[in-house]
Formats: C-alpha cells, structure tokens, sequence
C-alpha cells in the first residue's frame, strides 16, 4: 500500500501530524525509534516538570515558616520523585499511542531510513520493511549538543557526564552537580537538583544565563538562584573533564572544580544524520532542514516541522508548525507566524516571556517603548510570594501603539503568558488592553497595571 | 415637497449611465450642491449634485447599477414625505416599464418587496438584529454582484454584514463597514490602514491582515518559498508540482475597456489596414516652436506643441486627400468636407479619442486650445460623450514615450490614422559632408479597401512637406 504520508519521528511535531492527518482521513504512518512523545514527553518537558513540582513542594514546605507554616525536616524522596515522573510519563505516552489508534495512524517502531523517490512517492525504510509514501514529514527533533573536549566521550561511556537524557534517571542525587551551559535545560535542573539537595554549579559561556531572555529577568533569576545556593561560573568555558573534576577557562585562568556528575546542556542540534535526505535531496541550511513558511522544504511533497527545522526549537512551536504542514498538504493555505510564540523557564520562580525583548527591538530597528512594574502590583502576588522581587515588563510599538513584547518573572507566568501572546498575535493595542476584564485577584493583573503605565 | 433627481442623459447617444459611488446614504441631510453621486457613460464620469436643500429620502438604485437615463435615482425631500410615487421599481407605469432594461437581478428583488420593503421600512432595528444572527442560507441573502466581490478580495465573509441597501440587500458600503468592524483586519491594522486592500493577503491570525502585511502590499510568496524541483525527485508524481490555488486577483474590466477592446478587435478583424513609416525634418518644426515658446505671453497665445503644430499640418493636408478624411462603409464612401481630426488621449481609465471639429477652419491657436480642452476634459473625465465621435481621421502621439516606429490601429469607419514618433538625430550627406538633422518619424496607417498605396503615400509626402516648410504653410 501507498500512504498519503509518512511521519519520520513521532514527538510533537511528527506525532501531532499524524493525529491530524489521519484525522482528515489521510492513510498515515508514523515511524518512531524510540517512544511516542519524543523528547518532550519522554526526557524533555513533560518528566522535568513533574520533577520540579516535587522541587517546588519541598522548596515551599522549608520556606513555610514565613508564611506561618512549621514543616519540620523536610526530605525530598528523590526515587518517589523518579517514580512518579515515570508513572506520569507512561500515561501520557499511552494517551499519544490511544490519539494514534483512534485516528487510524499506522504506528511502526524502527529507525527510518530515506531510499529515495519511489513510482508514486518516496520509499522509505523502517525495520526490515519498506514503506512508500506520497508525501513526508521530517520531524525527527534534535539531539543534545556534545562538546568534543577531552574526557567527554570516556565520561559519557562511564555515566560521569550525562545529557538531558540521562539525568531526568539518576537514581541518586549527586552530591556535586556541575552543569555545562546556563540555558533552559540547565537551569531546570539546577533548580530541581539544588532543591534535591546537590552542590549546583553552573558553568556558563556568555556573561548571563538563560539565552534570549530579557537581561534585566535574567538578572533577577540569577539571583534568586544565587540566595539558594547556585553557584554561577559566567564567561566561563569548560576545556576538558578530567577524573572527577570539570576543567574551565575564565578570564585567561584556569579552574578546577570537583563533581560527581556533569550535565551537558549548551544547546540542541536538528536530527538530520543518517536520515537519508540526502537521497531526495533535501536542502539544508547549517544543520537544519531549510522550510518555508507552509513547512515545505524544497522538495515537492516533503515538508519539515520541529526541532529539525531549526527555526525555534519549541514544542509548542512543533506542535503549530505540524498543523501548518498538514493543513497545506490538504489544500488549506496556512502559514507559521513565529512572532508571538511564548518562551518559558520553569524554575522557581517561573520566567514567561513572548515577543520582542529591548534586546531583539533594537537589533531590528523597531521604535519602541517600555514599561515595568514590580510584581507586587498584583495582590494575588504579594499575598503568596513573601519577599518576591518579580518583575513585568511591557513593550509596544511606537509607531502602531500596539503590544510587542511581554516579560515576567514570578509565579503563575508560565499560565499567563498565553494571553500576551495571544495579544500580540492580535496586534492589540494599548487601547484594546485598557478594556479587557482580568479577574481579580490574580497574578495576570499585573499586565493591566502594567499597560496603564502608558 | 419631495423632490426626484433624475439620471442625466449625457449626450444624444447616451441610453443609460452606471452609479459608480454614492457620496450620501439615504437619510443624509444634503445640501443644494453636495454632490449625491458620481456615475459613468462608457467613455466619460461624472458627478450629480443635490438639485435642493432637505433629507435624502430614498435611494432606488445603488452603486454599480446601470440605470436608464431620465429614470428618478433618488428623492430628496423633508422627514416624513412617502417617496413611492417617485420609485420606478414599484410604479407599473411607463417609467417601470423602461426600468426593465435596468439589471435583472434587481428586478427579482423588486418581485419578493411585500416582505422585504416592509423589514427595510424599520432600517436599523433590522440591521441590529442581523448583528448577533448569522444567516446560513446563502441563497437568502441578497448581495449586489459589486459587493459580494469586494467580500471576496478581502476575504470577508459577507454573512457577518447588515444590509443597507433596498430590500435589505448588501452593499459595498456594508462589506466596508464589516471590514471596519475588525472582523478581518487586527486593531493595530484596522488603525493603521490609510489605502485600499487590494492586494494585500492576511497573514495573521485566521487570515486577518496585520500591520506587516499594510507595509509589504504583495507578500513575495514565491521568493520566500524555497520550493524548486530537484533533479533527485523528478520521479515522483508530478502532482506535487502543482500549486493548487495560484494567486491572482481578479478584476472587473471597466467599461471603458470593454469598449476599447471591442473597438480594436472590430478594427483589426473587418478593416484591410497596413502602415506606412516615414519622417521628416524637423528642424524648422522646433525652431517655429521655439520662437513660440521666447514669446508665448506678449502675443498671449497658448503654450503650441510639436503635436498641436502636427494637427495643425494634418488638417490642412487632408483637405487635399478625400479618400483619407472619409468612412468607409462597405458600400458607400462618406468624404468630409471639413476635417474633424481625432486627437488620442491617453488617460487613467484608458485611450479616449476627443474630436477637433472642422479643425481645417481653425488657427493653430485654437486647435492648440481646444486640443488641450478636450484632453483635460477627457483625462478628469468630464467630457461630453459627443465629443467623442464622429472623427474624420485621427492624429495619435507616441513621440513623448520615445517610440520611433508603430502600427496605429484604424478607428473605423475611418480610413486612416496617422501615428506621431519620436525625434532622434538623423545623418545625411549634402554637398559631400555629413551633417545631422532631427528627424521625425510618422506612422500612417491607412485602410486598403478605401485606398490605394501610392495615394496614401502622397498624403504623407506632401504632410512630411508641409511639417518641413511650416511658416510657408501658416502663410498659406
């Protein structure tokens, strides 16, 4: 049989694409190497998440006092912890497989392999079988980063140094964690880790952590993650891991620091080796499949969504990114708008931000304008964040006087995020937002309080 | 007293005009002299005004309807006063009778008014509820063809828009308000947007336009798609290839287009037409114009151009050369006694052929005068359909967009048409020595079946004769 589409890679992007495709009636299969949900849900978003709610238990019962709850000793049961983020990880990975069945998908488990352009589409190998189809979808993700320094492969061989992969399994907490790049990844580990009780040691290139993120929110992560006991390690290069100890380079002299684990988590890389895109002649760009905005490579008929594209590197934005590739090989125009897609850190506190940064604003020339309120605006915030220094920080456009960027630190920011982007996908304008109803008392106040600072 | 204002005729030859736009809505105040709306004949457009002071009471015809001329278009009277004697879509007299000519469809709503006219009667109560109900049934809802086609460039779907116009129809006024009511376009958008739409695709949000989309009109889609066939896929199915829905926007063609088009066609299929290419000197030519030009205030003359002094020349040549100041019509020939020399005008709306009448008796000041009238009149639209006919010959000017040789198309029944080219620098040889002179070209298109080569050749010897000796022809 000929399917109207073959999924390569079943996380977000491939097997939502699959759920939707088959869903429109399209004969599909999903080929996967691993397990349904990719990284996200297996070793990514998901199992992080339900560690660092177990973190943030813990964090609250030891900070309880303030609040005039006594808790006593408090210990974080790090196998519970495990155990539990297994038993959430393999529900939901039955619920993709259940989403699968229901909308008729043909599921394979095997690493697909591109032979090349078939009679009436492309062939393709999973398994010992080969499969044709008339149209592809590239999502295979990406792969962690792995420095080529010395000492990386043998510590990767002897689970000295670990990936995101790895660490998400530890069966002991580490009594000396020393984590290689201060990005997502690494923070949220560092934040569960040092909840859980390890020596937490950030070791991170630039001169602030958490990537893109507003300078100014970095700023105040940084030190709510120094007050609990983070060490940061900034314009900080690591040379080699030896023995028991990670080497690093800073301002023309060398360190030494003793661990009993390493992460690595400088950053990810699309998935695009030993895919066989080469036999169809799929055009690439540093690494990532090069896609327009329908999704579509440069070969008729296959398209690429995810990770693997390079573009932002976010499940959520797999997720859109599969729709607009299913909707176009349906015949429904649809593109991918990147401007208005939400970031989040989910440490605590929780860091949200969507659109322009000043940063981003400037690079590209946009007139824009700021304005900032300390957390404390919202009642809701300050009723249960005891010495909180959260911060909101809004941007507009000049010329339009339409919302551009939103950026927040504090809890609650990961569920209120949605409605800035939402707000900037609209291209509401300050106006429009004086008139929304936010209901009182929440957190998501503050974006209210903070737009009538114009 | 309630007061009709009729459709002008414009024109002996005029049958009917179309509302292009109405600048007031029923139920305006108006003033006598605002203008109440502008309407077209094929050729020319122009505006009604308000014959009296008072409320527009009633509106029977509505943008892009093609109305009958001395039919009542609308009643301008005071608050209260019935306007159904006055409407020619109810009445059974004789002006219905003439309204049958008027578009069809509108004649359909007219059969069903017992129910609709009364929803009208009580406007906007009606208008408020259409507001929170969707009508699914697209056969239900009456749309003028002006309208739905507008709705459809901007991807608007007309469902959502409260009817204004008779019989609770949708109008383009309608469409216009439901794009403003942000239905299709962010509020950012919406603020922003100064121009029209055409052209601009929605890339936001469920298609909606946003403010990128007002600053870059055409998204280059085929430029941002890396899409190219590759040498490795061309096996595979070729369907791939296809865009399925290629874009395009799709326009009405004007009328005056279609009257152009079907000209020309006519032209080329029933006339035996052939050009002939030469030029002149045209040094005298430029030196009487500059003299012109050093003293056009003391002698208080018009500003004369090349072309006015080539319209000068033709229409006292022609006088010599019957058989190209004629029509042809098959089986008679009609030769003119005066020159009636067609000037072509190229204007926004397209070619217009403005006719310099008995241009022969005429100064080279008065045809340069009444030339540049009836351009003037012609490019604002506001010349008289008259006008525009009964030309003896035609005199067409691509000099001024650098072109050096073309075949002008015959306007039949005509027999000829001469086409005015370029001035580029020309070499000769006199007495032994090279010298250049400016020389012009003219492209003679004549109709074989009326006239013969070498006669049609004469005309342009002795024209490119007179164009060279030109004071000599003044004082003639």
């Amino acid at each position: 049989m000929i399917y109207e589409l073959i999924v390569i890679g079943g996380g977000p992007a491939g097997y939502l694409a699959a759920e939707r495709a088959g869903h429109a009636g399209l004969s599909t299969l999903l080929i996967e190497k691993r397990s349904l949900g990719g990284v996200c849900l297996n070793e990514g978003c998901i199992p992080s998440k339900a560690l660092l709610y177990s973190a943030k238990i813990a964090d609250n019962a030891r900070d309880g006092a303030k609040y005039g709850v006594e808790a006593g000793n408090v210990a974080l049961n790090h196998p519970v912890v495990i155990k539990r983020k297994n038993k959430v990880v393999s529900k939901l990975v039955a619920g993709v497989n259940a989403k699968m069945k229901k909308n008729k998908v043909t599921v394979v488990k095997g690493e697909a392999y591109i032979l090349g352009p078939g009679p009436e589409g492309y062939k393709v190998k999973a398994g010992d079988s080969i499969y044709e189809g008339r149209r592809l979808l590239i999502a295979t993700g990406s792969n962690p980063i792995i420095l080529p320094l010395p000492g990386v492969k043998e510590g990767l061989e002897s689970g000295f140094v670990l990936t995101n992969r790895e660490i998400l399994d530890l069966e002991e907490v580490p009594a000396r964690l020393v984590i290689v790049g201060g990005g997502v990844i690494g923070l949220e580990m560092a934040s569960y880790y040092r909840s859980a009780g390890s020596e937490v040691t950030v070791i991170e290139m630039l001169d602030h952590i958490a990537g893109p993120t507003d300078s100014e929110i970095s700023d105040i992560l940084l030190k709510n993650y120094e007050k609990k006991g983070i060490q940061f390690k900034l314009n900080a290069k690591v040379t080699k891991l030896e023995g028991n100890s990670a080497v690093y380079e800073s301002k023309g002299e060398t360190f030494k620091i003793e661990a009993d684990k390493v992460l690595l988590s400088i950053g990810r890389r699309p998935a695009t080796e030993g895919l066989g895109l080469e036999n169809i002649g799929v055009e690439l760009d540093r690494g990532r499949i090069k896609v327009d905005d329908q999704c579509r490579t440069n070969v008729p008929g296959v398209y690429a969504a995810g990770d693997v594209n390079g573009k932002s590197m976010l499940a959520h934005t797999a997720y859109r990114e599969s729709e607009v590739a299913v909707n176009n090989m349906l015949g429904k125009k649809d593109i991918m708008r990147y401007n208005a897609i939400a970031s989040v850190i989910y440490t605590n506190p929780e860091v949200a931000g969507v659109g322009e940064t000043e940063a981003t604003a400037k690079e590209k020339g946009i007139e824009y304008e700021v304005a900032k309120l300390p957390m404390m605006y919202s009642g809701r915030y300050m009723a249960e964040n005891e010495g909180g220094d959260g911060i909101c920080k809004v941007l507009i456009d000049k010329k339009h006087k339409k919302l551009i960027g939103l950026h927040m630190i504090g809890n609650y920011a990961s569920e209120i995020i949605y409605g800035a982007a939402l707000m900037i996908e609209m291209e509401m304008r300050v106006d429009d937002v004086k008139e929304l109803v936010f209901p009182h008392p929440t957190v998501s106040e503050i974006i209210r309080e903070t737009i009538f600072e114009f | 007293m309630a007061q009709p204002v009729i459709m002008p005729k414009q024109g002996q030859s005029v049958e009917s005009c179309i509302i292009t736009e109405w600048h007031k809505k029923k139920g305006d105040k108006v003033s006598k002299g605002d203008i109440l709306f502008s309407y077209e004949t094929d050729k020319a457009s122009f505006d009604e005004e308000a014959p009296i002071d008072g409320i527009l009471l009633d509106v029977f015809f509505e943008e892009g309807d093609d109305v009958p001329c001395l039919l009542n278009v609308c009643v301008i009277g005071e608050e209260g006063e019935s306007t159904d004697e006055f409407n020619p879509n109810l009445q059974g007299d004789s002006s219905a009778a003439q309204a049958e000519s008027a578009d069809a469809e509108r004649k359909e709503s007219t059969d069903d008014s017992g129910t609709q006219a009364a929803e009208a009667a009580d406007g906007e109560a009606v208008s408020d509820k259409a507001d929170v109900e969707i009508v699914t049934d697209a056969k239900e809802i009456k749309i003028s063809p002006r309208a739905k086609n507008l709705a459809e460039k901007l991807g608007i779907d007309y469902r959502y828009a409260k009817a204004s116009g008779p019989y609770g129809r949708i109008i383009e006024q309608d469409i216009l308000a439901l794009r403003d009511s942000g239905y299709v376009m962010t509020p950012s958008a919406q603020a922003a947007q100064a121009g029209g739409l055409e052209g601009i695709t929605g890339t936001g949000l469920g298609g909606r336009i946003t403010t990128a989309d007002l600053e870059t009109p055409v998204r280059p889609a085929a430029a941002a798609s890396p899409v190219q066939a590759v040498a490795a896929a061309g096996a595979t199915s070729i369907d791939e290839w296809l865009v399925v829905e290629p874009e395009y926007e799709e326009v009405k063609v004007p009328r005056i287009r279609k009257v152009i088009a079907n000209a020309m066609h006519q032209s080329l299929a029933t006339t035996a037409q052939l050009t002939l290419n030469t030029s002149f000197d045209a040094t005298e030519l430029l030196a009487y114009r500059k003299k012109l030009k050093e003293s056009m205030d003391r002698l208080g003359i018009n500003n004369i151009t090349i072309n006015d002094m080539i319209l000068f020349a033709v229409s006292r040549t022609l006088v010599n050369h019957k058989d190209l100041n004629a029509h042809f019509l098959g089986d008679t020939v009609k030769y003119f006694r005066n020159v009636n020399l067609g000037n072509a005008v190229d204007t926004e709306r397209g070619l217009m052929v403005p006719t310099i009448f008995n241009a022969n008796l005429l100064s080279l000041n008065e045809i340069s005068i009444r030339a540049r009238k009836l351009a003037d009149e012609c490019r604002t639209g506001s010349i008289n359909p008259d006008f525009l006919k009964n030309g003896s010959f035609t005199v067409t000017n691509l000099g001024t967009l650098d072109i050096e040789s073309f075949t002008p198309v015959l306007n039949p029944p005509q027999t000829g048409i001469l086409g005015v080219n370029n001035i580029v620098q020309r070499a000769r040889e006199v007495n032994g020595e090279i010298e250049f002179y400016p020389a012009m070209g003219l492209s003679l298109t004549f109709d074989h079946r009326a006239i013969d080569g070498a006669p049609a050749a004469r005309f342009l010897k002795e024209l490119k004769t007179n164009l060279e000796n030109f004071s000599v022809l003044l004082a003639r």
